[in-house]
């Protein structure tokens, strides 16, 4: 195959196409759209959505999902602020606290769908609600604002039109794609989410594969969560409400096999950027933004029936999988 | 089988199991729970038993194809919204508003199962993308206005009190699940559902339209799901478009808890009616209980992700303990 052949086989190229079509059709009928503020509105929103995306992206590679990603957020960002405003924590013992916390939470996740043995749909969903009771329990539904100014300074510093914040998405994205694709632990994970019973016969944990999927997946979730605290400036826990349909949107968009086994780090960024242009353009037209959850749905179902289309022709994927 | 054997095989099913925690955590609350066993906590608790019961028998329907529909509340919502459409803005009597709604629902229904048999994608993907554009479809219809001007019938029937203490949507629900205890275990069609969940492919290779029933499946979760939209808005005496959360994920744990505590298959082929209504029982008293004692609303809800967590894993120890057992003999 030659170079521009494997190029066009790619499966972020269409995408690519797609958003750079996108962003010029938008700036010629609304030359606003390339004003700094608009591009740092948009570049905030794809630091935060690519966290999250990541979050269940790495889940999505073994083949298991995270319902519970956003009410881990949640419940990071309620206890990050909480540390703050009642025991008066520092920034760096306060962001130490959210990421083990985080961890904890996707380790718990990880290990009861490795020893229940039972999908981790229904695992998560429990912990959902459990993670998301405790963070309602705590804050009884109000917002914390004691936080320190270090985070709220880091939420809206720009240099130029680039926010501080790509700062922490910046290194999660190499870190991701270096981890999945270079690493030993990263590659046993996609030979697990491509074939369970064979990884495990070759000699790969499922133990250490699954919980290990899910603890890094909390530790995401609670990168995401004290993200959205600095932007937003407050902690409250609605947090993470919004981040199931962008969480998997992004990653099927960008080319991902909710089957696991394949995992595209640059076609789901691209899938934020897709999300992200489409949120600011339907500001920018000003239609209610209630299209952008119909748009969000026909995009989602486009991806799949794509990816769906590309296996038939490739002569994989299953041959008769109905549920 | 003997009528000893039948008593064992009692005892040891889900069902059995959820009647006596029921009946432990009835005493415990009635003893420790200042109120539990009022008129007016019994009225709110079978309300609650009503319309959680038939949210968790819709998801049940679709839980037999091995799948399931994250768009349950989006399409529970937007039904009752299309009833509340065609008795308000239409001016329809009652029942074909009632019926308008129900065909809503199992036509939206339809449209994820025919998604999921066409492009055979998994129903969670697709249910999360139709789930999105049901949603954001009916408030960009309605212009996120609820209806509140319902009939006098239909309220009327909303805060009925049977025997000062029954809410008669528990007699719906009831009659639901009547209706789907039949299905399941008397017709062709049932068995035919649970045939083709069980097994799609042995399904197939013995001549089942196994595509066509699971269309059929999702059609009437959907169905189910317009019943439960209706019910929900009665409780609250509107019909508003926010009434299941944000694209209608707040009856996701209701739907997921009362079929799974009830011994319902994720992976598909076997259901339990009773066990899904006992679960719903199971789960609303103790969210009542737990209220009553004044633990804190917000509480109940990681309480109740506790009660499905321990549930999935005492089902889990129970199934290895049973085939540890018949492998020893």
């Amino acid at each position: 195959m030659t170079r521009w052949g494997r190029l066009l086989r790619a499966d972020w190229i269409g995408l690519a196409v797609l958003i750079v079509a996108g962003a010029a059709a938008l700036s010629l009928a609304r030359p606003e759209f390339l004003t700094p503020y608009n591009i740092d509105v948009i570049l905030v929103g794809f630091c935060l959505t690519v966290v999250v995306a990541l979050g269940q992206g790495i889940i999505i590679a073994i083949g298991h999902m995270n319902l519970a990603l956003g009410a881990t957020g949640c419940l990071v960002a309620v206890a990050f602020g909480g540390s703050m405003q009642f025991w008066g924590l520092p920034t760096w013992a306060a962001v130490l606290f959210g990421l083990l916390l985080g961890t904890a939470c996707g380790f718990v996740n990880g290990w009861l769908t490795y020893r229940s043995g039972l999908t981790s749909f229904i695992v998560t969903l429990a912990t959902l609600s459990i993670f998301k009771g405790a963070s309602l329990g705590i804050t009884e539904a109000q917002s914390f604002n004691g936080i320190s100014d270090a985070v709220k300074a880091f939420g809206s510093d720009r240099w130029g039109p680039l926010p501080e914040m790509l700062l922490v998405a910046v290194p999660v994205v190499l870190a991701t794609a270096l981890f999945l694709g270079r690493t030993i632990p990263g590659r046993q994970m996609l030979a697990y989410g491509g074939n369970p019973n064979a990884a495990e016969l070759s000699g790969i944990s499922r133990a250490r594969v699954v919980i290990l999927a899910h603890t890094l997946s909390g530790l995401l979730a609670a990168v995401a969560g004290m993200m959205t605290v600095a932007r937003l400036q407050i902690a409250t826990p609605t947090i993470g409400d919004e981040w199931l349909i962008a969480s998997f949107a992004a990653p099927v968009i960008g080319g991902a096999v909710l089957s696991g086994g394949h995992f595209p780090v640059a076609g789901t960024c691209l899938g934020v950027l897709v999300i992200a242009l489409i949120n600011q353009a339907l500001v920018l037209l000003a239609v209610d933004p209630f299209y952008v959850q119909v748009l969000l749905g026909l995009l989602i179902l486009a991806a799949v029936g794509a990816n769906r289309l590309r296996e038939a022709r490739l002569g994989t994927g299953p041959t008769l999988r109905l549920s | 089988m003997t009528l000893p054997m039948r008593l064992r095989a009692v005892s040891r099913s889900n069902s059995f199991g959820l009647l006596i925690a029921i009946a432990l955590f009835v005493l415990g609350f009635h003893v420790f729970a200042h109120g539990f066993t009022s008129k007016v906590n019994i009225y709110s608790i079978t309300r609650s038993i009503g319309i959680d019961g038939v949210i968790g028998m819709a998801m049940m329907t679709v839980l037999v194809t091995g799948g399931l529909n994250l768009a349950l509340g989006a399409i529970g919502v937007c039904s009752a919204m299309g009833v509340g459409w065609a008795l308000q803005t239409l001016g329809l009597p009652v029942a074909p508003s009632m019926l308008f709604g129900v065909v809503l629902g199992a036509a939206l229904g339809a449209i994820n199962g025919l998604i999921v048999v066409t492009t055979r994608l998994h129903s969670f993907v697709v249910t999360l993308a139709t789930m999105s554009i049901f949603f954001g479809t009916m408030v960009l219809l309605s212009g996120s206005n609820g209806f509140n001007a319902l009939p006098r019938e239909l309220t009327g029937f909303g805060r009925m009190r049977l025997f000062g203490m029954v809410s008669p949507l528990l007699l719906v629900m009831f009659a639901v699940a009547a209706v789907l205890f039949y299905i399941y275990r008397y017709t062709a069609f049932g068995r035919e559902m649970l045939a083709a969940g069980a097994n799609p492919f042995a399904a197939k290779l013995s001549g089942l339209p196994v595509e066509r029933l699971f269309i059929w499946c999702h059609a009437l979760c959907g169905g189910i799901g317009a019943i439960a939209g209706v019910m929900a808005s009665l409780r609250n005496g509107a019909i508003v478009p926010s009434m299941a959360g944000p694209l209608g994920a707040d009856w996701l744990l209701p739907a997921f808890l009362a079929p799974v505590l009830g011994g319902t298959l994720l992976t598909g082929g076997a259901v339990s009616v009773l066990g899904a209504v006992l679960g719903t029982v199971f789960v609303e008293v103790i969210t009542s209980g737990l209220y009553m004692l004044q633990i804190g609303e917000f509480w109940i809800q990681t309480a109740l992700g506790l009660v499905l967590l321990g549930a999935i894993l005492l089902e889990r120890g129970r199934a290895a303990l049973a085939l540890a057992r018949s492998t020893r003999r």
